[in-house]
């Protein structure tokens, strides 16, 4: 079957039809910081600024806080009130690839041994538009880790620009049927499909920033204690949580209760293996000290995710160089450790 | 045994995080700081069905002020009640203090994997305790004296750091009774009616010398006598594979979601909190 | 400059005058400067100074254990001056390599100018007045109080008085403090309740990731009080009201000690508009007390000490 394809001027149309049957999410700015936000039924003006939010999709399954569930006191004791049933189904249009395959990648924890039931009903439901780069920041690597910025694998459709279109890439049964149910898209020609050909390689090559992660979990593993190493990594390092909030493979949570008179409420929201109270407890914090965070951090994404899922959770969307208020590179941190032989005990 | 194979019927209103209303029918104190409380599920039904395994965790809410981690530790073969054992260090576990008898209690659980009972059979068993870490282990103790001859010899080294810190008195009064169990128990520091052993639990271990041949070490207690524990069964000859023990890290979800509890690749909640030497001992000098 | 910073460097290290040095070194993406903390005196030949050495170093100072050499920018040294006012370090363990600083260029802005994103931009130089940005090998020149950042506008110590070694010649003051101060102003001027819906607004962006306190020197609480749990001050969730509340808490917790480094503005990956607030309590600080935290080292500091008159009034 032939791709589609959909003139860029059409796409207010294109999400104005989606919005009957979905909750469409798009990039959308509010002073100056880019997320995927409820579309406002107009704008369309991304399609000239974006190039990848701040804020990564993540943000629209595992929300920032969320309300797991209510509960009340009565005479009879505590009353236990589960969340709402989720009724939204959302579209997300725009993902960039990196934050698809980062989608792809937490699902993996989300659905292993127990099922998180807020995170997936939400993810299940969801269609995922990608849209290829044609812009690359320079601190991205995607093509370093296993995506680029055209891969349409972790998306159910994927969009490439070829000028005046976007070239309509179905990639799951999801995203056929949505096209099959759409209308006023226009046929692809031979000659668009090689356009896209060609805006695939043109934005391959603009990412230049590469990573050699060859090994790496084995060098990892190697350099465990090597405290000389983590430190020097880690002097830089104002323990914020910007690199692991804002990082669209990180998923850790934090679980806290609040009560008004009889009415409470439990919330999880993000938290970040960077802050000292993570783990502390009672008698003693394993990771007391920055580099102890800091090599969890690096290990979990390049040794830990992989022994255990067989993928690195880390996608080379860049995020956690670009805004890291001291530029700490994950690049150059994961370049400089020590190869097996080098490294001390 | 993993968190996979939990049983997800026990799942209040089929939601993982959601708790289970107990109320707690009785309450002991065992030091000034440790408390054992007795519970039951308000719920009829969970009450006849619930099952679990010495060994496992469960995630309990003071409803408002928050949750926290506490082992089963009683024991399955006696079901008609439940009981945990906490002691005091924090917001939670103070909230629990000021709570009564027939006060509410959430309970999402049981979660974990749990001692390998079956492949303890016909072993001989050393059981070494600190503190409140005879917590897990008194619920797989009386599991394995509740069917005494399916296991050999049993050794049990007990420790806390005064005489009154030791918990579960009435138990170790119980086992030292017992002709078929070796009870040692001991102190950092005696005082005057103090009768029993003095010095760290790693220790006196060594001067117990429970023999490694056919023998397997269930090891839980305070972080710095686990770290001393091990190197001390070594000298005894006990492989990695030998030694087992339950880890204490934080945890919040308990079901391997939220991060916190990782040992290297392994989270505690989902992978643990029973492990044996061999699977932790790349990271335990350092992240542990 | 440079080269002298780098000389010194490497003398104060070989003659173990100093067990760190920290300085910048350049960054890994275009336009950025990035701390370097060694003990290596190799590497003290990558210590550099430019219009993009951002950070405030004395954040780094209550971490460390030693004596330290330390580049430092006017503002970086009232932070010393603060944090030993406030005992955290003591004035022989620092050797302050000072550098008279004219503004520091704020990408955000150029990149409004330039409507192009930093990394798009081909280069960015500064002959004094003027800076020059060039985009697709087209130059684009720029008045520098459209280019530097709000804080920088607003110095009133751009050369250390402090210092133990001056790299350069001090330049002149250029405080253009109605610039600087805008988007306070326009604040000010609106209505209270639009006043709230607008913290409200920017304060929904909070994600907690604590930027701004870790990035700032005068936060060097070992506890913060965010982390209590008994008593809970405010919820650990970045909801807006608690995200409101905990940076209206720190910016009283750092009022007499905030020097308006604008480190907390610039950290923020969501562009909360923080300055805004610590600048207006900066003003409040002086208004009250006559004080401006850093300025004067003999000065005690405020928040630590009380006179006669004000015990006599508190415990009547
Ligand atoms: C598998 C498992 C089994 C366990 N079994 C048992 C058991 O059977 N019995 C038992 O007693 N315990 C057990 N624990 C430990 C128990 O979970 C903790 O002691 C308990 O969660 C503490 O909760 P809390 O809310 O009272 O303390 P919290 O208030 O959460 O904190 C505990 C301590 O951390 C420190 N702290 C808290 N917040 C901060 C902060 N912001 N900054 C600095 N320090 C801070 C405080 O010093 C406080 O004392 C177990 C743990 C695990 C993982
Ligand atoms: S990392 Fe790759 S896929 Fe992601 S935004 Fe950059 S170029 Fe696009
Ligand atoms: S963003 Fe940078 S400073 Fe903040 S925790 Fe990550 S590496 Fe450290
Ligand atoms: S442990 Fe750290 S790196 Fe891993 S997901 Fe959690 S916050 Fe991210
Ligand atoms: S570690 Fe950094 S580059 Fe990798 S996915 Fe996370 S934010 Fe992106
Ligand atoms: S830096 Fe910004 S997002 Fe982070 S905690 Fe501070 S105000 Fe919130
Ligand atoms: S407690 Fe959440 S992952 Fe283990």
């Amino acid at each position: 079957m032939a791709d589609k394809k959909v003139g860029k001027k059409d796409i207010a149309g294109l999400l104005e039809q989606w919005s009957q049957q979905f909750a469409v999410f798009a990039p959308s700015k509010e002073s100056g910081v880019a997320a995927m936000a409820e579309w406002d039924g107009k704008d369309i003006s991304f399609l000239d600024w974006y190039r990848n939010t701040v804020v990564p999709p993540k943000a629209i399954f595992l929300p920032p806080m969320e309300e797991l569930f209510r509960f009340q006191k009565g005479k009879e004791g505590y009353n236990i009130e589960p969340p709402p049933k989720d009724k939204h189904k959302r579209l997300i249009f725009g993902v960039r690839p990196c934050d698809a395959r980062a989608m792809a990648i937490l699902d993996m924890t989300f659905e292993q041994a127990l099922e998180d039931p807020y995170y997936l009903s939400r993810r299940k439901s969801a269609i995922l538009v990608g849209l290829g780069c044609t812009n690359p920041c320079e601190s991205c690597f995607c093509t370093s880790m296993g995506t680029s910025p055209t891969d349409q694998t972790n998306v159910d459709l994927m969009l490439i620009d070829i000028g005046d279109d976007f070239l309509i890439e179905e990639v799951t049964a999801k995203g056929k049927e949505l096209i099959a149910k759409t209308s006023g898209l226009k046929g692809a020609t031979k000659e668009d499909e090689a356009k896209a050909k060609q805006a695939k390689e043109t934005a391959y090559n603009k990412v230049t920033r590469k990573l050699d992660t060859e090994g790496i979990k084995d060098r990892l593993l190697a350099s465990f204690d090597d405290e000389e190493f983590w430190e020097k990594t880690a002097a830089k390092c104002i323990s914020c949580g910007i690199c692991t909030l804002l990082c669209p493979t990180c998923y850790c949570f934090d679980i806290n209760d609040e009560m008004v008179k009889q009415e409470g409420t439990r919330f999880r929201s993000w938290d970040s293996c960077g802050f000292p109270n993570y783990t502390k407890m009672p008698m003693e914090n394993p990771r007391q000290e920055k580099w102890r965070r800091v090599r969890q951090k690096v290990c979990h994404k390049y040794e830990f995710y992989p022994m255990t899922f067989n993928v690195i959770a880390c996608t080379g969307c860049g995020r956690c160089i670009r805004l890291c208020p001291v530029n700490w590179d994950i690049t150059q941190v994961i370049e400089s450790v020590p190869a097996r032989t080098e490294a001390k005990k | 045994m993993t968190v996979a194979d939990t049983n997800q019927e026990f799942f209040a209103q089929g939601n993982v995080y959601l708790p289970h209303i107990a109320v707690i029918e009785k309450i002991v104190e065992e030091t000034p700081g440790v408390r054992t409380y007795h519970f039951n599920f308000k719920d009829e039904k969970l009450r006849k069905e619930f099952t679990f395994q010495s060994g496992q965790f469960a995630q309990y809410s003071v409803l408002g002020t928050g949750e926290a981690t506490f082992c089963i530790s009683s024991s399955p073969t006696r079901r008609d009640h439940l009981e945990f054992a906490a002691q005091r260090v924090g917001k939670v576990t103070n909230a629990l203090n000021r709570l009564g008898v027939g006060a509410e209690i959430g309970f999402r659980g049981p979660y974990g994997n749990s001692f390998p009972i079956d492949s303890l059979k016909d072993k001989n068993l050393v059981f070494v305790g600190g503190g409140i870490g005879l917590a897990p282990l008194r619920s797989l103790i009386w599991n394995v004296l509740d069917y005494r001859d399916k296991y050999k010899k049993i050794d049990i080294v007990y420790g806390a750091r005064t005489p009154a810190d030791l918990c579960f008195k009435y138990d170790l009064e119980a086992w030292d009774k017992d002709k078929t169990v070796n009870m040692v128990t001991t102190v950092d520091r005696g005082d005057d009616g103090w009768k029993g052993k003095v010095g760290v639990v790693p220790k006196i271990l060594e001067e117990v010398a429970p023999s490694a041949g056919e023998s397997v070490a269930i090891v839980c207690g305070p972080p710095i006598m686990i770290r001393f524990t091990f190197p001390a069964l070594e000298k005894l000859g006990f492989k990695p594979e030998q030694m087992l023990t339950t880890l204490e890290k934080r945890m919040k979800c308990g079901i391997g979601k939220c991060g916190r509890c990782n040992i290297g690749n392994l989270y505690v909640c989902r992978d643990g909190p029973v492990f044996s030497y061999a699977q932790i001992k790349d990271f335990v000098s350092s992240e542990y | 400059m440079e080269q002298k910073l780098r000389q010194e460097a490497k003398a104060l290290l070989e003659q173990n005058k100093v067990d760190w040095i920290i300085g910048f070194e350049p960054g890994s993406l275009k336009f950025t400067a990035t701390p370097l903390i060694t003990r290596d005196k190799n590497d003290t030949e990558r210590l550099i100074i430019n219009p993009f050495i951002v950070n405030n170093l004395a954040d780094f100072l209550t971490g460390i254990k030693g004596r330290v050499g330390i580049v430092a920018k006017g503002c970086d040294s009232r932070s010393i001056i603060s944090l030993i006012q406030d005992n955290k370090i003591v004035r022989e363990d620092v050797v302050i390599l000072a550098v008279p600083c004219p503004g520091l260029i704020d990408l955000v802005k150029i990149e409004r100018l330039a409507g192009k994103d930093r990394d798009e931009l081909d280069d960015i130089s500064r002959d004094g007045d003027k800076v020059t940005v060039t985009v697709d090998g087209q130059k684009k020149e720029f008045a520098i109080n459209q280019t530097l950042f709000d804080h920088c506008l607003a110095c009133e110590l751009p050369t250390p008085q402090e210092y133990d070694i001056l790299l350069g010649e001090p330049g002149p003051p250029a405080p253009e403090l109605e610039v600087s101060g805008q988007n306070i102003a326009k604040l000010k001027e609106a209505l209270p309740a639009e006043r709230w819906e607008f913290w409200q607004n920017e304060f929904s962006r909070c994600i907690r990731c604590y930027a701004c306190r870790n990035a700032c020197p005068a936060c060097f609480c070992q506890r913060c009080f965010v982390e209590e749990t008994e008593p809970q001050w405010v919820m650990p969730v970045p909801r807006w009201q608690d995200n409101l509340i905990f940076q209206i808490i720190r910016n009283i917790h750092v009022a007499g000690r905030c020097t308006d480094c604008g480190e907390c503005e610039r950290v923020c990956p969501v562009n909360i508009p923080l300055r805004s607030l610590a600048r207006e309590m900066y003003g409040i600080v002086d208004e009250l007390f006559s004080f401006k935290s850093g300025m004067d080292k003999e000065a005690l500091p405020l928040m630590a000490h009380y006179e006669q008159e004000e015990a006599e009034d508190l415990f009547k």
